[in-house]
């Protein structure tokens, strides 16, 4: 177990090693802030006072508040720790969301042709015509009602966005390995349309996966972040969120108050570094045509001519 | 596989028909979407102010409290005979949003993107050329950092560091140039190369620099990544191999095999990103106060304007569509295997 | 920035000398920014801020406030008076013109209301006119029958259809600007940019959402001369941009509505002014009677007693607002702080504790406080928080908050969602009656469920009343009544904020409860 898990570290090399870890270990912080944030923060998220003593208002790191206090005199420190859950939380569900319906049409479609696939592409071509921050504004909106405004309605308000850019990407894969030889030749040995899709195309599709799964869980949060900006994300009372905390700091940093837009504007750009360097790192392993060669020149086995160009290091 | 499967021009009309009921079912979301939405234009206006009754008879003039079907009928009917209507909340012709503020989108996204061409490509072939190097690592955290980074974010940084030097740090163009400068195609940049004016025309790209570099990075960003990721690609095809092989020198097997090839997907690139231009364009030109179609898409949004809104989605989706159908088929140019 | 500003000035002077006269009126074109918009510029189809503030610079009403004063004074009108609390004559000024040379007239005047009236714009303000209306066929409301009489050119009588001593008033406001007959068609409103008016300035450029451009009327005659020949009005979507622009000085004047942050960094910088005038915004917290905890009076005179409304102010606001004690603002004739007198200054827990004791209500009381995001301003959900954390602290209430975006927040508050909900107002005309008839009378526009039978018989009687002391009592009373019956808790008053360079003159007197930005009144020095 603990060998298939650290495969892809084993696998890479040189930088491609280090990119996967860098984002892995800052990646790992995020999950485990977000998973242990009750225990770590040392106040809530929407604590502004304790044993009785307010806060102060926009208090600068000290030792009582180390990232110092916002506006609404939370204590940063929490915020951001907090915050780590709801944008993991909201990250998690959406990506997970968004593959589980994306990735099994796209890989129908992709596979099937015809008239079903390009029904399929029509409607998925319209959802993705739409910017994707106005659909998620409207989802936004729609889902506040019934969902109310915390980390299960901005789930499912990204989720909308996403799963047309799965679908593209794992149809336009699975169409062209459709097409590609070692399919073929598994459709002339008679392998049957299930045992292709799932077998050939799948392990062929997923790879591509990781990839966008990262670009699209940085970009969640990106989207997040925006929503906040524009006044439509997260409520502070519902839970911590860095979006909504950089929104109302952009006026304070103008003001020369640097450690309440610093903080969680730095949160955002590392956990989303993280995840995309993840994401790259991941690539290079799973697919072999990004690793280095190590063997350029052809060497005539005795036996095993399969193995005469072999990719990657072992 | 048929034989006249993957006839070109076949290919090509079938796409350009189905832009018809694409924008169709995009019309229908967008109508549902704003109904099933909370709120109408007249809650949003004046909600806080008028009792119940008059709220009532405010909704009867714009003729809210129709049938849901009616009211998608007039509409369908309207947008087929390119009536767009007027805004709600303040009686624009939706023609004229689109015409007096899409200029100043296009030149915001062009800018961006000439800025992204002309700095993300050569970086992500540099980055793959001399992968893993010191090199390759600065290029690619950058292209990282500069994607992850919330546009506002770095907008406001910008404007934190520019203002005190005194150059422009929002709008499209100083007051004065605006008011000077007559429309003529409606597209600030140009009109000011036209009217001679070399003092307006200057204002005018002085203004341009800042937001066209913030969107401009985050735009880079992607493109080195992909461009990158595309060389490497391109480094281990056959073609590739085949020219190695023939031993033409490692240096003209970069340059005319694998830079060229790495470059087409970037058209593809190109295409996905007209969609997350626009939405960065919303965030770039609300930190910029740029005079744009997603600053005012935001605002009709918030105002609840149905027409508004309506009229401004279609047109991006039009503008996406289109984009998307006219990249589809120039795949389909260079790569057969696409076409079915 | 400056030298392109000064480049693009030099050639801007020019330009600006193809228009007017502006008689003394200074070169020196000024940049005023702002965050609101404009839905119209035409008077019959907006109820707006940002229309209505285009408006008084371009149209003419019959009546004007003059800066910081409350009683109307003539504008177009050479006289107006009451000659019974139903009936009010006005002579017009000899003379007048708009900017295109066509005549003013009390036929234009009549006009002008009529097309209000019928236009019936859905973001109009000819509900303010309802005593010169007809509206027995509810959806084509007509101007009443013989509400307005023009015997000869320069005389307008209006007969009301009940006693309203605040049309005075409402002759005052930019619904009630007189438009010129022979421009502006009768069923329909006028394209922005065509706009004109007899007013101080005319519209010399409209952007929609970008810029007006105003330059000096040539044909205007009245007391209100432009001090300036041009002046830009820039228009902002968001505080951020017009706080870096009037820091940079990119702007001269940046007016509505910069953050408390925002103001507080600009007070630290030496090359402009932030200048305070008296604002008569109000935000209150509204009791929905339709809940268990909202019926009961004791629990609202507790919170009553509770509310810290000094904290609000510091806490939420940075003190960029004022606590207020009454349903009508400080300055408005009739106000008396009736909370204060009953409640007293300071938060009085133990006088809650009794209050809760004497009714039998068991504590803690579990109480839902509602409050809407963006609407009113991201610093909401800060004031919501603090009185929540104020009842909370009394160990009295278990205060919780619920938020909604403004469109589903209006449908929930008036369904019951909420024990106490959040809301602002921003009065029509400088009347008090404006704070009390929306508010009191059946539940309010806001549908509290409300009701009192001796409020409504004062609020006739205080429309009815044209002695100006017997009206001020009947305000008094009304204010007690509110105190005792608690419909709502007042919370605090907005100032009216204006940032300036400091080579501006003229900003800060024109700042009062009106907030109309008498741009005539300013100039650039140098």
């Amino acid at each position: 177990m603990f060998k298939t898990l650290t495969s892809p570290i084993r696998n890479t090399s040189g930088m491609a090693r280090w990119i996967l870890l860098a984002g892995l270990i800052i990646t790992a912080a995020f999950v485990i802030m977000a998973i242990f944030a009750p225990w770590i923060a040392p106040y809530g998220f929407a604590q502004n006072s304790s044993d009785g003593m307010r806060f102060p208002k926009m208090g600068p790191p000290s030792a009582a508040h180390p990232l110092g206090t916002n506006d609404q005199f939370f204590d940063i420190l929490s915020r951001v720790i907090w915050g780590a859950r709801t944008e993991v939380t909201v990250v998690v569900l959406s990506v997970l969301f968004a593959v589980s319906v994306g990735m099994p049409l796209g890989l129908l479609s992709g596979f099937l042709g015809g008239w079903a696939d390009r029904l399929m592409v029509f409607v998925m071509d319209v959802l993705y015509s739409f910017p994707s921050l106005l659909l998620a504004i409207v989802f936004a909106f729609l889902l506040r009602g019934p969902l109310g405004g915390g980390t299960f309605a901005a789930a499912l308000a990204l989720t909308a966005i996403y799963i047309p850019q799965y679908f593209r990407v794992v149809r336009s894969t699975t169409a062209s390995a459709r097409e590609a030889t070692y399919v073929e030749a598994a459709r002339a040995i008679g392998a049957r349309n299930g045992t292709i899709m799932g077998r050939y195309l799948f392990g062929n599709v997923i790879q591509s996966v990781p990839v966008i799964g990262t670009l699209n869980a940085a970009d969640a949060i990106s989207t997040l972040a925006a929503l906040g900006f524009i006044g439509l994300g997260i409520q502070p009372t519902d839970a911590a969120e860095w979006g909504y905390d950089l929104s109302r700091a952009l006026d304070d940093a103008q003001s020369g108050i640097w450690w309440t837009t610093l903080f969680p504007g730095l949160a955002i750009v590392l956990l989303v570094t993280g995840l995309t360097l993840v994401g790259e790192g991941l690539n290079e392993t799973v697919n072999p045509t990004l690793r280095k060669r190590r063997f350029r020149k052809v060497r005539m086995p005795a036996n095993e001519p399969t193995s005469a160009l072999v990719e990657g290091e072992v | 596989m048929s034989a006249d499967r993957g006839s070109l021009p076949r290919y090509i009309v079938q796409r350009i028909l189905l832009v018809i009921p694409m924008i169709w079912l995009a019309l229908t979301i967008v109508f549902l979407l704003l109904r099933v939405a909370p709120g109408d234009p007249v809650s949003a206006a004046v909600g806080g102010k008028l009792d119940a009754a008059a709220l009532a008879s405010r909704r009867h003039s714009l003729g809210l409290d129709r049938p849901l079907i009616v009211q998608y009928w007039d509409y369908i009917k309207d947008v087929a005979t390119f009536n767009f209507g007027q805004t709600i909340s303040d009686n624009r012709p939706i023609i004229d949003v689109i015409r007096d503020n899409g200029g100043a989108t296009l030149t915001l996204t062009l800018g961006a993107f000439l800025f992204a061409l002309v700095f993300g490509i050569p970086l992500g072939l540099l980055a793959g050329r001399y992968r893993d190097t010191a090199a390759d690592a600065v290029i690619r955290v950058f292209g990282v950092v500069s994607y992850a980074a919330p546009i506002f974010w770095t907008g406001l940084l910008a404007v934190i560091l520019i203002a005190p030097t005194g150059w422009p740090t929002y709008d499209i163009a100083s007051p004065v140039t605006k008011f000077e400068v007559h429309p003529v195609t409606h597209i600030l940049l140009v009109d000011a190369a036209l009217s001679g004016n070399a003092d307006a025309f200057w204002d005018v790209l002085q203004h341009h620099v800042l937001p066209c570099l913030t969107l401009g990075l985050l735009l880079s960003g992607v493109f080195i990544r992909l461009v990158r990721v595309n060389l490497l690609h391109s480094l281990q095809g056959d073609y590739v191999e085949a020219a190695r092989a023939r031993g033409i020198a490692e240096r003209h097997v970069i340059r005319r095999h694998a830079f060229r090839n790495a470059l087409v997907p970037v058209i593809t690139i190109i295409g996905l990103q007209v969609a997350l231009t626009m939405s960065g364009a919303v965030l770039t030109e609300r930190t910029f106060n740029w005079p744009g179609l997603g600053n005012q898409l935001v605002k009709y949004l918030v105002a609840r304007d149905y027409s508004a809104v309506q009229g401004l989605v279609t047109f991006f989706a039009i503008v996406v569509v289109i984009v998307s159908v006219f990249i589809d088929i120039l795949n389909a140019v260079i790569d057969p295997r696409v076409r079915y | 920035m400056v030298g392109t500003l000064a480049a693009c000035g030099g050639s801007g002077g020019g330009n600006g000398g193809t228009g007017d006269n502006g008689g003394g009126a200074s070169d020196q074109s000024w940049i005023l920014g702002t965050t609101e918009t404009v839905t119209a510029m035409d008077p019959a189809g907006s109820y707006d801020f940002g229309s209505w503030e285009m408006q008084y610079n371009i149209f003419e009403q019959l009546m004007r406030v003059p800066a910081g004063q409350s009683e109307p004074v003539p504008d177009a009108a050479k006289s107006c008076s009451y000659d019974d609390p139903q009936t009010i004559t006005c002579k017009l000024r000899p003379g007048l013109k708009f900017s295109n040379g066509d005549k003013l007239t009390s036929s234009d005047v009549k006009y002008s209301f009529q097309r209000n009236i019928e236009i019936a714009d859905p973001n109009g303000s000819s509900v303010l006119l309802g005593s010169i209306t007809d509206s027995s066929d509810a959806n084509h409301p007509k101007l009443g029958d013989g509400a307005i009489e023009t015997p000869d050119d320069t005389t307008v009588i209006f007969h009301l259809n009940k006693p309203d001593t605040t049309f005075m008033k409402i002759l005052t406001s930019a619904t009630s600007s007189i438009v010129d007959e022979d421009v502006f068609p009768a069923d329909k409103l006028l394209a922005d940019s065509k706009v004109i008016g007899s007013g101080p300035y005319k519209l010399a450029q409209y952007k929609a959402g970008e810029q007006a451009v105003l330059t000096a009327n040539p044909n205007y005659s009245g007391p209100r001369t432009p001090k300036t020949k041009q002046v830009f009005v820039q228009y902002f979507s968001d505080p951020a941009p017009l706080k870096t622009a009037i820091d940079s000085g990119q702007i001269d004047i940046a007016w509505r509505t910069l953050s408390p942050t925002d103001l507080a960094d600009l007070e630290k910088n030496d090359n402009v002014s932030v200048d305070r005038g008296q604002g008569s915004e109000f935000r209150y917290w509204v009791w929905q009677f339709g809940t268990k905890v909202g019926k009961q009076k004791a629990i609202r005179q507790a919170v009553a007693n509770i509310i810290d409304r000094d904290a609000i102010a510091k806490n939420a606001y940075d003190g960029t607002v004022k606590p207020t004690y009454s349903i009508v603002p400080p300055g408005f004739s009739g106000h008396i702080p009736a909370f204060k007198t009953k409640y007293g200054a300071q938060p009085d827990v133990a006088a809650a504790k009794q209050l809760l004791k004497d009714a039998h209500i068991k504590t803690p009381i579990s109480i839902t406080l509602g409050y809407t995001p963006t609407h009113y301003g991201p610093n909401t959900v800060d004031e919501a928080n603090e009185l929540a954390g104020q009842l909370n602290d009394t160990g009295l209430f278990k205060a919780q908050v619920q938020d909604a975006e403004w469109e589903q927040y209006q449908t929930l508050y008036k369904k019951g969602a909420y024990d106490l909900y959040i809301l602002g107002w921003y009065p029509d005309f400088l009347d008090a009656d404006n704070y009390l008839s929306p508010f009191l009378r059946d539940g309010g526009f806001y549908g509290n469920n409300y009701s009192n039978p001796t409020v409504n018989k004062l609020l006739d009687k205080e429309l009815g009343e044209t002695d100006k002391a017997a009206r001020e009592k009947i305000i008094e009373q009304l204010q007690k009544i509110v105190a005792e019956d608690v419909p709502l808790i007042p919370s605090w008053n907005g100032q009216n904020v204006a940032v300036a360079g400091k080579d501006m003159s003229g900003v800060e007197q024109t700042l009062d409860p009106t907030y109309i930005f008498r741009i005539w009144t300013i100039s650039k020095n140098g």
